[in-house]
Order: C-alpha cells, then sequence, then structure tokens
C-alpha cells in the first residue's frame, strides 16, 4: 500500500509516471501506480480471494442457520412429519417449493431466447477495444480494505437474516443467489450487455417464482426481490461496475470535461425557478447536491436510486419555495440540469449505466424512483448534446464563451460553478473573479473596521493607563487642601487599664449583710 | 420512504400548454386551475390507483417537460411506457402536428405503447365552433388509422377525463390479463418479458 503522495517537484522522473509493473502505460496513483489494466489484474486476484471468503462465510452462516432450524423445530416436529420438510405453524404456505425446484431448468431454457435491453438506448456502442489509460479523473474502485469486506459480510449477515423469515423457501432463495454469484464469477468476460441479460434474467425468474410461491402478493416480491438485488449486486459490485469491456470510463471522463468546459453556463439560461439568496432555497440546493454526488458511494443499484430520488424531492422543495406554488415538470428538468452542472458528479455516466443493467427493472420502469432516475439520463443526454439553440443563445455567443474568450454579464447571486483549471483571457465578469472581487472588498471593510477598532483599543487604553494618575492627583490636591492635624487627646478611655484611676470612684465593695 | 408500488407507466405528450398538466391535475385532485396549481405537492409523478372491476390498477403518470429545448430528449421519457396521452389542442392545429409526430415515434420505438389520442379543451371550442380548428372526424380517422383511442376532453368542465383515464386503467388490465392466461398455458414467456421490462430505442 505505499502510494507515492510525494510529486510535488517540479521534475519528475518520466519512470514516476509509468506503471509499476513495466507494461509501458502510465501508472496512477489512485491504482497504486499501476496503470488501469494492471490495476485491475492486481485487483482480480485479491478480489477472488475475497470471493472465497465470503463464500466461506456464507457457507458457515448457512450451516448455522440450518442448525438453529433444526434446533427450533426438531423438538416439537410430530414423528409422521420427519420426512417432508418441517412446516412450522402459524406461517402457512411454506410448502410450496415446486416452483423453485424447477428454477435451473427454466432459467436455461431461457438462455436461448432473444433479448433486448432497455440499456442500448445509453450506450450504442458499449463494447469498444481496450482503451487507452487514462491518467486523470477516475476515482479508483473501492479499495480492497478489510472495510468493504466486512460491508458484504453484514449483507450477507442481513440477507439471511431475512430470509429466515421465510423459512424453508429462504433458503432456497440464498441457494439459488449462492449459485448465481458463483456462476457470474466465472462469466467475468462477458461483456456488460450480456453480463446485465444475466442478472436481469436471474431477476425475472426469481420474481416469477416469487409471485406464484406468494400467490400474486406483488408486495411480498417486491420487498424480497429488493433483497435479493441488495445482496447480489453488493457482491458483483467491482466486477459489474465499469467493466473494462466498455467504454464507460471514457463516456465518465468526456461528460466530466464537458461539465468543466459549460462553467459559464448561467441559471438564467436555463430558465431555472430556483433563487438560491432564500437560505432555505440554497440549503436545498446543497443537499440535492450532496445526493447526486454520494450516488457513486452506494453500491446496490436501488440505493444509489434513493440516492436520486432523494436530490430530486430537495430540488422539487427549491423550487417550491422559490415560486410559492408546486413545481411540475417543466420546472423539474431545468432544475435537474443545473444540479447536475453544479455538482458534476464523479462518474456519472457509468453510474447511469450500472443502475440500467443491474436494478431490478421494476423500479426502475414505472414508480417514481424510475420517474426521476429517466430526468436524470435526459439532463445527462441535454448536457452532452447542449448547443447554442438549447440555451437560447446565438452560436457565436455560444462559441465564445466555450472558447473562454467572452463570460455571460455575471449576477453576484450566482457564484462557484464548478472551474477548474484557468482559462485564458477571462473577462472580469468570469464568476469566480467576480467573487473575488466580492471578497476583496469584503477584506477591505473588514480590514478598515479592524483599523477604528484598533484605535479606539488604543484610546481605551490610554484613559485607563491616566486615570489611576488622575485619581492619584486629587487625592493629592484634596491632603494638601485638608492637612491631617493630630490633636491631643482629651477624652478618657474606659477601658483602658491604668489611665486616670484617680478620677474613678472607688470600686464597690461587696456588703456583707448579718443574719 | 416506500413509494408506491406501480402496475403501469402512462406518459403525457404533445407541444407546450396544450393542457397536459391541467389534465393530469383535473384527473387526479379533480380542479381545475387557472394560472398556478396552488396546493399541489408537485405535480411532475402521479401514483393513481383506479378501480378496475374487482382490481385496482395503479398508474404511474408521467407529465413531461413541455420545452421544445427538451424534445430530443423525449424518447428516454417514453421508453418502457404502456401507455402513452397524446395531447393536441383543438384550437391549435399546429398541435396536432406535433401530435402526429409523436405518434410516428412512439410506433418506431415503443411497439407495446398503447396510445390514446387526447384533443384538450374542448369547452372552449363548444363555447365559440368557430376556434375548433382540429375536426372531430379527421381526427377520428387518423386514430382509427394508427389502432389508437379518441378522446375530447375538457379539464376545465372534466368532460370526458376520468373516461379516458379509466380506459387507460381497463385496457392494461385486458393486456396483463392475456399475459398471464399466456403464460399460465406456457405460451411466450419472452414476449411478455420483452413488453414489460425491456423495450429498445437505438435507432438513434
Ligand atoms: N379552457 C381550457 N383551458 C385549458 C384546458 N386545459 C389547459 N388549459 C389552459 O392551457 C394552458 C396550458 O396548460 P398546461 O396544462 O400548463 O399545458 P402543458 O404545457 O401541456 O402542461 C393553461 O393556461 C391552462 O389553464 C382546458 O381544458 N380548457
Ligand atoms: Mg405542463
Ligand atoms: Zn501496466
Amino acid at each position: 500500500m505505499s502510494q507515492r503522495t510525494e510529486r510535488r517537484g517540479i521534475h519528475v522522473d518520466q519512470s514516476d509516471l509509468l506503471c509499476k509493473k513495466g507494461c509501458g502505460y502510465y501508472g496512477n496513483a489512485a491504482w497504486q501506480g499501476l496503470c488501469s489494466k494492471c490495476w485491475r489484474e492486481e485487483y482480480q486476484r485479491v478480489r477472488q480471494k475475497q470471493i472465497q471468503d465470503d463464500w466461506a462465510l456464507a457457507e458457515k452462516l448457512q450451516r448455522e442457520e440450518e442448525a438453529a432450524y433444526a434446533s427450533s423445530h426438531g423438538a416439537q416436529t410430530h414423528p409422521q412429519s420427519a420426512a417432508p420438510a418441517p412446516q412450522p405453524q402459524g406461517a402457512p404456505g411454506h410448502a410450496s417449493l415446486g416452483p423453485f425446484s424447477k428454477f435451473e431448468e427454466k432459467k436455461t431454457n431461457e438462455k436461448t431466447r432473444k433479448v433486448t435491453t432497455v440499456k442500448k438506448f445509453f450506450s450504442p456502442s458499449s463494447r469498444t477495444a481496450p482503451k487507452k489509460e487514462t491518467q486523470e479523473g477516475k476515482t479508483p474502485s473501492p479499495s480492497i480494505s478489510r472495510h468493504a469486506s466486512f460491508d458484504t459480510d453484514q449483507v450477507s449477515k442481513d440477507f439471511v437474516e431475512f430470509l429466515k423469515n421465510l423459512q424453508k423457501p429462504g433458503r432456497e432463495i440464498h441457494k439459488q443467489c449462492r449459485t448465481f454469484i458463483m456462476n457470474m464469477s466465472s462469466k467475468k468476460d462477458l461483456g456488460a450487455d450480456e453480463l446485465s441479460e444475466c442478472v436481469q434474467d436471474f431477476y425475472q425468474n426469481m420474481a416469477d417464482r416469487l409471485m406464484s410461491h406468494f400467490k400474486g402478493s406483488s408486495e411480498s416480491v417486491e420487498q424480497v426481490m429488493d433483497q435479493v438485488e441488495k445482496y447480489i449486486m453488493s457482491r458483483l459490485y467491482k466486477s459489474v461496475f465499469c467493466p473494462e469491456t466498455t467504454d464507460d470510463e471514457k463516456k465518465d471522463l468526456a461528460t466530466q470535461k464537458r461539465i468543466r468546459a459549460l462553467h459559464w453556463v448561467t441559471i438564467q439560461m436555463l430558465c431555472v425557478s430556483m433563487d438560491e439568496e432564500i437560505p432555505e432555497v440554497s440549503e436545498n440546493v446543497v443537499k440535492a447536491i450532496t445526493d447526486i454526488i454520494e450516488i457513486d458511494s452506494k453500491r446496490v443499484p436501488r440505493d444509489k436510486l434513493r440516492c436520486i430520488t432523494s436530490c430530486s424531492k430537495n430540488i422539487f422543495s427549491a423550487i417550491r419555495i422559490t415560486k410559492n406554488e408546486p413545481a411540475s415538470a417543466d420546472d423539474f428538468l431545468p432544475a435537474l440540469i443545473y444540479i447536475v452542472l453544479k455538482a458534476n458528479p464523479p462518474r456519472l455516466q457509468s453510474n447511469i449505466q450500472y443502475i440500467t443493467r443491474f436494478c431490478n427493472p421494476s423500479r426502475l420502469m414505472t414508480g417514481e424512483d424510475g420517474y426521476y432516475f429517466t430526468n436524470l439520463c435526459c439532463a445527462a443526454a441535454f448536457i452532452e448534446k447542449l448547443d447554442a439553440q438549447s440555451l437560447n443563445l446565438s452560436p457565436e455567443e455560444f462559441e465564445r464563451y466555450m472558447s473562454g474568450q467572452a463570460s455571460p454579464r455575471f449576477n453576484s447571486s450566482e457564484v462557484d460553478w464548478p472551474q477548474t483549471g484557468p482559462a485564458p483571457g477571462v473577462a472580469p465578469a468570469n464568476p469566480v473573479l467576480a467573487q473575488l472581487n466580492h471578497n476583496l472588498e469584503l477584506l477591505s471593510g473588514l480590514s478598515s473596521r479592524q483599523e477604528t477598532l484598533m484605535e479606539a483599543a488604543q484610546s481605551l487604553q490610554a484613559d485607563l493607563l491616566s486615570w489611576p494618575e488622575g485619581v492619584q492627583r486629587e487625592v493629592q490636591d484634596i491632603l494638601e487642601k485638608y492637612p491631617l492635624e493630630i490633636l491631643p487627646r482629651t477624652a478618657s478611655a474606659i477601658d483602658a487599664n491604668n489611665i486616670d484611676n484617680d478620677n474613678l470612684p472607688p470600686p464597690l465593695t461587696p456588703q456583707v449583710f448579718a443574719g | 420512504m416506500s413509494a408506491m408500488r406501480v402496475d403501469a407507466k402512462v406518459v403525457m405528450l404533445g407541444k407546450e400548454s396544450v393542457g397536459k398538466t391541467s389534465l393530469v391535475e383535473r384527473y387526479v385532485h379533480h380542479r381545475f386551475l387557472v394560472g398556478p396549481y396552488q396546493n399541489t405537492i408537485g405535480a411532475a409523478f402521479v401514483a393513481k390507483p383506479i378501480q378496475v372491476g374487482e382490481k385496482v390498477i395503479t398508474l404511474g403518470i408521467w407529465d413531461t417537460a413541455g420545452s421544445e429545448r427538451y424534445e430530443a430528449m423525449s424518447r428516454i421519457y417514453y421508453r418502457g411506457a404502456r401507455a402513452a396521452i397524446v395531447c393536441y389542442d383543438l384550437t391549435d392545429s399546429s398541435s396536432f402536428q406535433r401530435a402526429r409526430f409523436w405518434v410516428k415515434e412512439l410506433q418506431n420505438c415503443e411497439e407495446h405503447c398503447k396510445i390514446y389520442l387526447c384533443g384538450t379543451k374542448n369547452d372552449l371550442v363548444e363555447a365559440d365552433r368557430s376556434i375548433r380548428q382540429i375536426d372531430y372526424h379527421d381526427a377520428q380517422d387518423f386514430a382509427e388509422e394508427i389502432g389508437a383511442q379518441h378522446f375530447e376532453t375538457s379539464s376545465k368542465t372534466g368532460n370526458n377525463v376520468d373516461d379516458l383515464f379509466q380506459k387507460v386503467a381497463e385496457d392494461y388490465n385486458s393486456t396483463a390479463f392475456q399475459y398471464m392466461t399466456a403464460e399460465e398455458t406456457g405460451v411466450d414467456l419472452g414476449q411478455k418479458k420483452d413488453s414489460y421490462f425491456y423495450s429498445c430505442c437505438h435507432n438513434n
């Protein structure tokens, strides 16, 4: 884990930049000095081991679970029910295992069927030749740390815990999932589309089985399917997120650059009805940005979707507060585009692709989460295709802004567009410069106020110093005016023992009475 | 934060200000509001349960951004939709041209999406026949040609609005039933899957 972070000097040895494996490509600190190809190979090895560890754990959990099950039910099982699966009281219908047993069979039957998938819409060319290494931008896949494997352990435990409630079918589900993950790990050479197809087939089959098991209760099916997705995808995540067989990574970089190049786009050009001067609105905007950035940190497609939904809800409140009326579809999309431009979320394309490929489709296609996700896809597509017309600008204006020769007049309320790298020849209207000037003004105001304060403090100090002198002088004056005269003492002091004893009457003597 | 389960996706399509948002608003909240839509929570996505016979079908109604600048993106919106309500304004012939365009798009890209052709603002043409620009029979002929249902609605009076959405829900229910019986007899599983989850639109 020796990361070379001390690459600060101006002189960088060329060899420092190259892949440590010596393959000739450039390396990257994020990949521990390797190029992306060597990093992947290295990483596959470690991952393989982790998968094995996970299996061991899953097996162990499974055994424990079965033992627990046997001991809790074995005691109260009637002798005649020893042969069939023990049927717990109060949980009817759990013996209907028929559908599950044909699972594999059906799966293979369906395998031959041609499937066209939605994600093709987003990736007209999802397979490309092995790509050149890129030296910037990409965040590494989450490191193979103990922490990550702890997470998957936890997911396994939660999954087993959840399935316990389903009794025997739960075990069957667990087994199917494990077998599936096992099969998938032997298919890592498949293209992204095929991987997606495998996962989608699995979801579909599982949902069909569950549907007949729960006798058509879609609610229950969806509940189980959510857990299945969570379990499977937290395990497959590393191998299927932004896979090498696609150009996802390239697209991520392109989108990132594109958003940077569009730093000059203002909220007015997009006709967004969000007024960030209102503190509540700007708070919502910040939350929305945080949410959209957080997508990349989640592994399970549904968790990623949740981030998008949360982001969207924050946008809706921002619009509602600004307009003092509910947001419509007309307000929402431009606002979301604005948020995407402002956030420049990491690996946006990879995340969209990953969700499209591996999310449980019933969530993605119809429900509310799906609506927001679709809007995010639109926002990404809009940004990609954005031209002069889409912003109501003349082509010349658009060109000048894109090349950095000019900048739209800047209104001080819109600040901090993501801008990186110096744009040559920027006019002072550049938002960042304007912000800088504004800050300078504030600073000079502050410094003059500080000077005033300093002066006041000094005069206070002088006052404090002169005060005792004044007091002393006054005391002196008074002392001079009324000098101290010590007069001879005339009064007698009763308590003094030996003064003026003679003037006193003789002490009383006790009188003695006889009788 | 579990969102409501939705059975079918229904998209609203049509030129800007033909009355898509008003139609949803009228149907879901039983009202028509001129100008700002006060008191709504936000009218971009609505999940609306509808009673169909013994069953309850929940439609997820997707309103779309009207501005033409987002038109290029609308294919992303309607993918996977089971129904599309293509709106045109009875008093604006250009909106009918746009409707024709949407229909063609849907026919090319979403073969499993049922089309409902909807002439809006019927109250206006009833008040003044001279402002009608789209003849009822012309639209009806077009609907028949493309195998679509045809409605003329008014969000202001509520005329025909419930019927339209009720029809959407009923049609969905009967097609869903067809798929189910198909599955029971072991026929054409692939098609069900194709239609429901997978749709293609890569002839971009
Ligand atoms: N008279 C009348 N006006 C309508 C009707 N439907 C919509 N409008 C008006 O048409 C305008 C555009 O409606 P809107 O629903 O926002 O259209 P959208 O852009 O398609 O969502 C609004 O001013 C509505 O009040 C209707 O049925 N009758
Ligand atoms: Mg609208
Ligand atoms: Zn290398």
